[in-house]
């Protein structure tokens, strides 16, 4: 099976089919409903129905001349003489790993990853494949994440001691999917909390799948005595700067790194990601099994070069594409 | 070590002043008579207290290797790791994690490595034992004994805070404890004092130096809104040194506190022949018709341990005295600078050389203050030390009541190698640029800087940097090295931060060299001797 790679996606012509193309294209695959996967609009999207529903939140009224099919979780289907198969990858509410089947070759695409299971949806299923596409976002050994009860007695405690403080707790989360888990845990805690609508968009749909965040409000700009808040990381400077009422915790892969408080600003960093860590992604390639890994996002020569000292045909085609094009 | 690194993790994650002290304090009381003063130098950033003259000499190439070594990663992805990490304590601790003993580090164990580390004279010994140290260790006890190897911790924790730490945790005055740490310049044994009770009894001892009053550097005039509120002495290029005197017996100690009495004879001479007792801090200079020479002249001298049978022909040296910090058993260090000096001027009214009063100047207006500065230069001194009035003798502080204003050193030409988006207006451009210098055929960085460009400038370089993009590590775009810049800077110190091993102080960016080539920059080679030349025992 032929694959391309390039800035604006990867390409399988021997099906037509895009992972995660950046442009509108005429048949796409998408992961998950991150804008950089889930960014542009296409003919023919296959996708899990989760990522369908965010897709059409994100797409609101662009989407009249697109064919949305819904791919549910290991149930396979045909496509231009291949064999699709979606598999759980715990990243996002949705998310999923696509598996393609074509003339006896088996090719694993990841998208974005995770092995710990989540606290909001299905836990990751690996399945075995000749050849395998895999993210890197953590792909350097200093990554080491929290499982998701050590990550959620973090979130809690930070929470509760804040309040006991007569402070505000901040939480500081991805708009999409670290967002609605971290209120879903305050929110079972019984912790009162305020959600930014970047983040509360989302959460009947999180409730709909099964995790539900009773006790919210809408954070409306004003910080609320008694409560969480919980505001996606780049609004973190809207925030009143140095008020002592505040207290900021960053709950991100970044924050395994002490580097994390000089860029956000936040004291607690609760290394809880809805990626995969270094050791995870190991283990997710030893699972696969594949004798072929092309390594994408991140830090993918890097992990490239891991694997391939340890033995593995690895490369990381896109970076090559994108210092040919500078070369 | 164990018990100190979750401390200082508990600090890193307080931005309050006040939690990080309160912290810090209760984790001191419980600590026993021992490891209180270890405690201390650690939180310092210091491995040996402050009158110790052993150095680890432990470089960043030594740690990367052992890490390579005792965690079984390539050196690729050990460098790749650390410059990402941003500390090499925090990515050493990262790349052990799961493959250590774990075995407890307790404070005094770790003097003792230190004291090993300092003993061993090759890099290879050292490396051997930091390996393994490495996998002996607990990783988060490993974090903060390799920061206290490169000497910062980062956790936002200023000495003035662990000063009032330990006040609080003695339940002493921290008025008190500062001005005993002042006068002994030794928070170990402040603290030890203020435990007991003591510290009234705490005062500067002669022949035990006092921490050097230091000056903050500024770059031009413009950054002095009241030129008038200042006394003006010349900055000499000379070997800052205390001169302690008693009863006859005089000595000399230099920044570091080295003790550099034998080298000088003919200044130990002169100041046994004043009366009483002092603490004078001054500048030794090369000093011939009225005129302070080059440095360079006195460095040979400063090797010498013993006092030569025959004075050697060599260049006379000068003492030129401009503060006195305790005058026959009276303290002078918290009364105002014109009293010090009235003070010293009476002591050294009948002196005369090689013993001399710095001239004091006072200028009305900053048109003036540019003429002394040039006026300075023209005695072939480096420039204007600016002191202001009414302050005290704020000993081992670089606090802002003491100025100076040299020129830069020669500038150099580097290669931007990251970019990273500014702050503020600059939010959307990329404004702060890492540079790097050549080393072989690749580029190593020697520091970041913000300033120096116009705006149009750098919205002419955000696009040209876009368009080299390589990578991105977080916020901080990687980027071909391509363009070249012209940086001043203030000196050149030692870094772990930098893949070089050192880092520009206050760089700033001159112009961009558009006809420069990447290739044109100036290499490591050029640095190192920068480092070298300007000598750390130079200047206040």
């Amino acid at each position: 099976m032929r694959i391309e790679f390039s800035g604006d996606g990867i390409y399988l012509p021997d099906l037509d089919l895009w992972l995660d193309p950046r442009r509108e294209c005429r048949r796409a695959w998408i992961s998950h409903a991150h804008r950089d996967h889930a960014g542009a609009v296409h003919r023919e999207v296959f996708a899990t129905a989760e990522t369908l529903e965010f897709y059409r939140l994100r797409h609101e009224g662009a989407l009249e001349n697109s064919a949305l099919h819904a791919v549910p979780y290991g149930q396979a289907r045909e496509l231009a003489g291949a064999r699709l198969t979606a598999y759980p990858a715990a990243h996002i509410l949705g998310a999923a790993q696509l598996l393609i089947e074509w003339r006896g070759e088996r090719l694993l695409y990841t998208g974005d990853i995770k092995l710990r299971s989540p606290i909001c949806g299905r836990s990751t299923e690996l399945v075995r494949a000749d050849r395998l596409i895999i993210e890197s976002t953590f792909g350097l050994p200093v990554f080491h994440f929290l499982d998701r009860q050590q990550a959620r007695d973090r979130i809690v405690s930070f929470a509760r001691q804040c309040l006991e403080e007569n402070r505000v707790p901040v939480f500081l989360g991805h708009e999409l999917g670290r967002g609605q888990e971290i209120a879903h845990v305050l929110g079972q805690a019984g912790v009162p909390i305020q959600v930014h609508p970047a983040i509360a968009r989302y959460l009947p749909a999180y409730a709909a799948a099964g995790f539900p965040t009773p006790g919210w409000s809408v954070y409306e700009g004003e910080v609320a005595a008694g409560a969480a808040l919980i505001l996606p990381p780049r609004l973190r400077s809207s925030l009143p700067s140095g008020s002592r009422r505040l207290r900021v915790a960053y709950v991100s892969g970044w924050a395994a790194l002490d580097n994390a408080r000089a860029r956000t600003g936040a004291e607690e960093l609760i290394p809880y990601s809805d990626h995969a860590d270094f050791d995870e992604l190991m283990a997710i390639v030893e699972a696969v099994g594949a004798h072929e890994v092309d390594v994408v996002h991140g830090y993918t020569d890097a992990f490239a070069r891991i694997l391939t000292l340890r033995g593995w045909l690895a490369r990381a085609p896109q970076q090559a594409r994108l210092e040919e094009r500078n070369g | 070590m164990d018990a100190l690194a979750a401390i200082a993790e508990r600090v890193a994650s307080r931005n309050s002043r006040l939690e990080k002290i309160r912290c810090i304090a209760g984790y001191l009381s419980s600590l026993s008579d021992e490891d209180l003063p270890r405690a201390l130098r650690f939180l310092s950033g210091r491995p040996f207290g402050p009158r110790d003259a052993r150095r680890l000499a432990v470089g960043h190439a030594s740690l990367r290797e052992a890490v390579v070594a005792a965690g079984g990663w390539d050196p690729e992805t050990v460098r790749l790791c650390i410059r990402e990490v941003g500390d090499i304590g925090e990515a050493v601790s990262l790349l052990m994690r799961g493959k250590t003993e774990g075995q407890p580090l307790s404070l005094g164990e770790a003097e003792r490595l230190y004291a090993e580390l300092a003993r061993s004279r090759r890099a290879e010994q050292k490396e051997n034992l930091l390996r393994e140290c490495f996998l002996r260790y607990r990783p988060l006890a490993l974090k903060y004994f390799v920061k206290v190897i490169t000497g910062d911790l980062r956790i936002g924790l200023q000495a003035k805070m662990l000063e009032e730490a330990v006040a609080l945790a003695a339940g002493a005055d921290p008025a008190e404890v500062r001005q005993a740490v002042r006068r002994t310049g030794d928070l170990a044994e402040t603290a030890l004092a203020a435990r007991r009770g003591e510290l009234e009894q705490i005062s500067p001892h002669l022949f035990r130096p006092v921490d050097f009053m230091l000056a903050r550097p500024i770059a031009s005039a413009a950054e002095i809104p009241d030129p008038e509120n200042w006394l003006i002495e010349d900055k000499y290029d000379g070997i800052r040194a205390q001169a302690h005197v008693a009863d006859g017996r005089a000595a000399l100690f230099s920044r570091g506190f080295a003790e550099v009495t034998a080298a000088f004879p003919e200044l130990v001479a002169a100041l046994e022949r004043l009366l009483g007792s002092a603490i004078l801090d001054g500048e030794i200079v090369a000093w011939r018709g009225g005129r302070v020479l080059p440095f360079s002249a006195l460095q040979q001298r400063l090797a010498r341990k013993e006092v030569p049978l025959f004075l050697p022909l060599e260049t006379p040296a000068a003492f030129i005295a401009y503060d006195l910090l305790l005058r026959d058993g009276r303290e002078l260090l918290d009364r105002p600078i014109e009293e010090r000096r009235v003070e010293l001027e009476r002591l050294l009214a009948a002196a005369g050389e090689p013993l001399l009063v710095a001239p004091q100047f006072t200028v009305a207006g900053r048109d003036e203050l540019e003429r002394l500065f040039e006026q300075a230069r023209a005695r072939g001194n480096e420039g204007l030390v600016l002191k202001r009035r009414g302050s005290r003798y704020e000993a081992g502080r670089r606090g802002g009541a003491w100025l100076k204003w040299k020129r830069p050193l020669a500038t150099l030409d580097v290669v931007i190698t990251a970019a990273e988006q500014g702050h503020g207006k600059r939010a959307g451009v990329l404004s702060d640029y890492t540079f790097a210098v050549r080393a072989g055929d690749r580029f190593v960085n020697v520091g970041k800087a913000y300033s120096g460009l116009t705006d149009e400038e750098i919205r002419e370089l955000t696009e040209r940097l876009r368009e080299l993009a390589v990578a991105r590590a977080g916020p901080l775009l990687i980027v071909r090295p391509e363009i070249v810049l012209e940086v001043a800077f203030n000196g050149v110190q030692k870094s772990a931060r930098h893949d070089s091993g050192f880092a520009l102080r206050f760089p700033r960016i001159v112009r961009w060299r558009r006809d420069k080539r990447p290739d044109q920059t100036d290499d490591l080679d050029r640095v190192r001797e920068i480092y070298r030349r300007q000598s750390s025992v130079s200047g206040p």
